[in-house]
């Protein structure tokens, strides 16, 4: 570790996977639900359970983000930490707030939590992935922008880095776009115009600038290549992804009655979201072949070339499946979409996130990288988890495409629920997939406890 | 040196060949000119001005074979593919 | 980095081998941008073409209402600023940086004018009440239009960074890769108006 304050960022990694294992188990659970539809009712509804899986992945990636920049903030601008004592108030801020909130919706019925949190003041819940209270919404604002202040200062006062910068960008972004979960428009068109704007413009925008920066980052450290080769390939993908993502919105505008020209700016400019991705995983594997040091952390390697296949699998290829308009006709909110977004959200942010801990968690405890037993350990975790995710991914793809076929292509369509007993063949093989993921995760999990017999040099 | 100044005459003469087929390509829209042959000239003379804007402005006539191919194919499926929906247009 | 203690392999080609591949003028990462903003535009351009096979009338009513002499001005300046580009790369290329540096003001200018013409335009159709829901030949025409639009802004801005290095002295005979770059982005603005010009002004 180069700086002190940097030591900061472990309690944010730990806090993360802590909240993935606890996604993964929600996930789990509603897994279950999809064919045993009463299995924990009236404990732990389907809507509760879905709203706290997506909840916690959302929660764990931005821990996961924070300690990444705090992480690589200070080594970037070669500075401490403006201050760790604010960065050690907001974590702990944040997870208080965040462990309270999925408990009120576990413990509490939501309209009780609604009317317990001040919604009555400003309505702003009972929107998808937007459920948070208010006040948990207010804090995250808090929370993001003590976050933003902090990093922002580290980086004014220090050295000014292609990668700090664009990762401030991407910082920035994500606290800006947040506020429009504060706008709650009474018109249902408007509602999810602008409902997109938090959920589109952070997951196919600024967020894809934090994680240009977390791997432009990473593989500046474990490869050695030149700073202004990957900084160049960094600005070549951040401006695609900016300009194909925010016109890209309009992929999520064909049929909510927004202007009907969307179809074709959504359709033709998310149907280049793939390139910016292609030219990721690209980078990635040119970087690694041209490496200049044999570094000895090789699992980070693994999970760097692993985001960028990934990424551009789900959020790719997955996207792209079902991106244009006349086939969006048929496919939108079906498990098409869910098959896209597990693995979308798996290949670009955990996968990234996963990357800077594996990078990041030695150096935090006192070595250049874990022991070869250790990193084989954890290499089996990303083989397994990957893996299943693609198989997860597949089985969606096809519960989705039987369900298009009964559900709105046939002559005689069937109802929601009839098709639902029709795929559940798949639901069951997701919810054994899954359970290999979850093995996945424990063995990484155990990657972290595996004693090393010789420490590599630090 | 003498190559340098050859090779400005030669950008020049194709600046003057780029204007005539602009003003070709205007002349023949303000004579209010259309159907199925006039259409397939001007694309051809977008595909000419846009052979010359490749191979001589941008230097692709340097650089690799696949490179200049790459462009052209360019021009001709997406001129081939607008000349197609013209010609659905006609019937 | 002291956490490092790892072997350093020296390469020099490395940073070669990305700026030019295969003798493609400029930085390779200009080419990557380029081939996708051509694909871009090729989509829309046969998009435009497909839609006006099932709207003829339509399309060749909306079309009247369009400038054609505008249109062939425009033209006609961009060819001019790309010569001038051309001319600014040779100029580079014998080692002159004060006369690339004119050369490419006076292409940065003839953007300009582009630019203002191009405003007149849309100003003349936003008047007229006409917005991208008016009918699909204007939602395309607009679209295209202010699409490329923003590419000459973007074309004026590379190479007022290349003129301000090059009157600082920034490029060589030899060492001239920037230039090449911004050359290479100002062509193909000038490339995708070659197509846009007759498809959207002239044919019909």
């Amino acid at each position: 570790m180069q700086y002190k304050s940097q030591a900061v960022a472990k309690p944010y990694f730990i806090a993360a996977i802590g909240l993935f294992v606890g996604q993964i188990l929600f996930g789990l659970i509603m897994g279950l639900q999809y064919v045993i539809g009463d299995f924990l009712f009236p404990a732990i509804p389907f809507n509760v359970a879905r709203m706290v899986h997506t909840n916690l992945l959302i929660v764990w990636l931005l821990f996961g983000f924070m300690g990444a920049s705090y992480f690589l903030v200070p080594e970037e601008s070669e500075t401490e930490l403006y201050s760790p004592k604010l960065a050690m108030i907001t974590f702990w801020v944040f997870l208080v707030a965040g462990a309270l909130t999925v408990l009120g919706y576990l413990l509490v019925p939501y309209a009780t939590l609604a009317k317990f949190t001040g919604n009555d003041l400003l309505a702003t819940m009972g929107r998808e992935f937007l459920e948070q209270p208010l006040i948990t919404k207010v804090g995250i604002v808090i929370v993001a922008l003590s976050f933003l202040f902090n990093i922002a200062m580290t980086v004014l006062k220090g050295r000014k880095t292609a990668i700090s910068l664009v990762l401030l960008l991407g910082l920035l972004g994500l606290a800006v776009f947040f506020l429009f979960s504060f706008y709650n428009p009474a018109n249902l068109v408007k509602d999810k115009f602008y409902w997109w704007w938090v959920v589109h413009l952070w997951v196919e925008g600024v967020w894809e600038l934090i994680l240009g920066a977390i791997l432009a980052f990473v593989l500046i450290k474990v490869t050695g290549v030149d700073r202004e080769v990957i900084e160049k390939w960094l600005y070549v993908i951040i401006t695609m992804t900016l300009i194909t993502g925010i016109i890209g919105t309009g992929h999520h505008y064909y049929w909510i009655g927004a202007p009907e020209y969307w179809q074709w700016w959504g359709s033709i400019f998310s149907a280049l979201e793939p390139i910016p991705f292609f030219m990721m995983t690209v980078f990635a594997f040119n970087m690694v072949n041209r490496r200049r040091r044999e570094h000895p952390n090789k699992v980070a390697t693994l999970w760097a070339l692993g985001t960028g296949v990934m990424a551009f699998l789900g959020a790719g290829l997955w996207g792209f499946l079902h991106t244009l308009a006349p086939i969006n006709f048929y496919t939108h909110g079906t498990q098409l979409t869910a098959a896209h977004g597990h693995m979308a959200f798996y290949g670009a942010y955990v996968a990234v996130v996963l990357t800077m801990i594996s990078y990041a968690m030695p150096i935090l405890r006192g070595r250049a990288a874990n022991s070869p037993k250790a990193q084989v350990v954890e290499m089996w975790a990303f083989w397994l988890m990957s893996v299943s995710m693609v198989f997860i991914t597949l089985f969606l793809t096809g519960a989705g495409i039987v369900q298009i076929w009964l559900q709105r292509v046939s002559d005689t369509p069937m109802g929601f629920m009839a098709v639902q007993d029709q795929v559940a063949i798949f639901y069951w093989m997701r919810e054994g997939t899954g359970v290999v993921f979850l093995i996945g995760l424990i063995v990484y999990l155990c990657s972290f406890f595996v004693k090393s017999e010789s420490k590599v040099a630090a | 040196m003498q190559n340098l100044i050859q090779s400005n005459s030669v950008s020049t003469g194709i600046w003057l060949v780029l204007a005539v087929l602009t003003l070709l390509t205007f002349s023949i829209g303000e004579a209010g000119m259309a159907g199925r042959q006039v259409m397939l000239g001007l694309l051809f003379i977008a595909l000419v001005k846009g052979q010359m804007v490749a191979n001589y402005f941008m230097g692709l006539r340097q650089a690799g074979f696949w490179w200049r191919a790459l462009v052209l194919f360019y021009f001709l499926i997406v001129g081939g593919l607008i000349a197609l929906a013209y010609l659905m247009g006609l019937d | 980095m002291n956490s490092q203690s790892a072997v350093m392999v020296y390469e020099p080609q490395a940073v070669q081998a990305v700026s030019r591949e295969e003798g493609l003028p400029g930085d390779f990462a200009i080419w990557i941008f380029i081939f996708a903003e051509m694909l871009a535009f090729g989509v829309l351009f046969v998009a435009y073409a497909f839609t006006r096979a099932g709207n003829v009338e339509l399309f060749n009513a909306s079309q009247q209402t369009l400038s054609q002499t505008a249109g062939a001005i425009n033209t006609l300046v961009l060819i001019t600023s790309s010569y001038f580009v051309v001319r600014g790369v040779a100029a580079i290329k014998r080692g002159l940086s004060e006369q690339c540096a004119w050369w490419l003001s006076g292409a940065v200018l003839l953007g300009g004018v582009f630019v203002a013409i191009k405003l007149v335009e849309f100003h003349a159709k936003f008047a007229a009440g006409i917005s991208l829901s008016t009918n699909a030949f204007y939602m395309f025409y607009l679209a295209l239009t202010f699409f490329h639009f923003m590419h000459v802004l973007m074309g004026m801005i590379i190479l007022g960074c290349v003129i301000a290095k090059a009157r600082r002295g920034g490029y060589s005979a030899r060492d001239h890769v920037g230039v090449e770059t911004g050359a290479s982005f100002w062509h193909m603005v000038d490339l995708l108006w070659i197509i846009l010009f007759p498809l959207v002004y002239v044919i019909r």
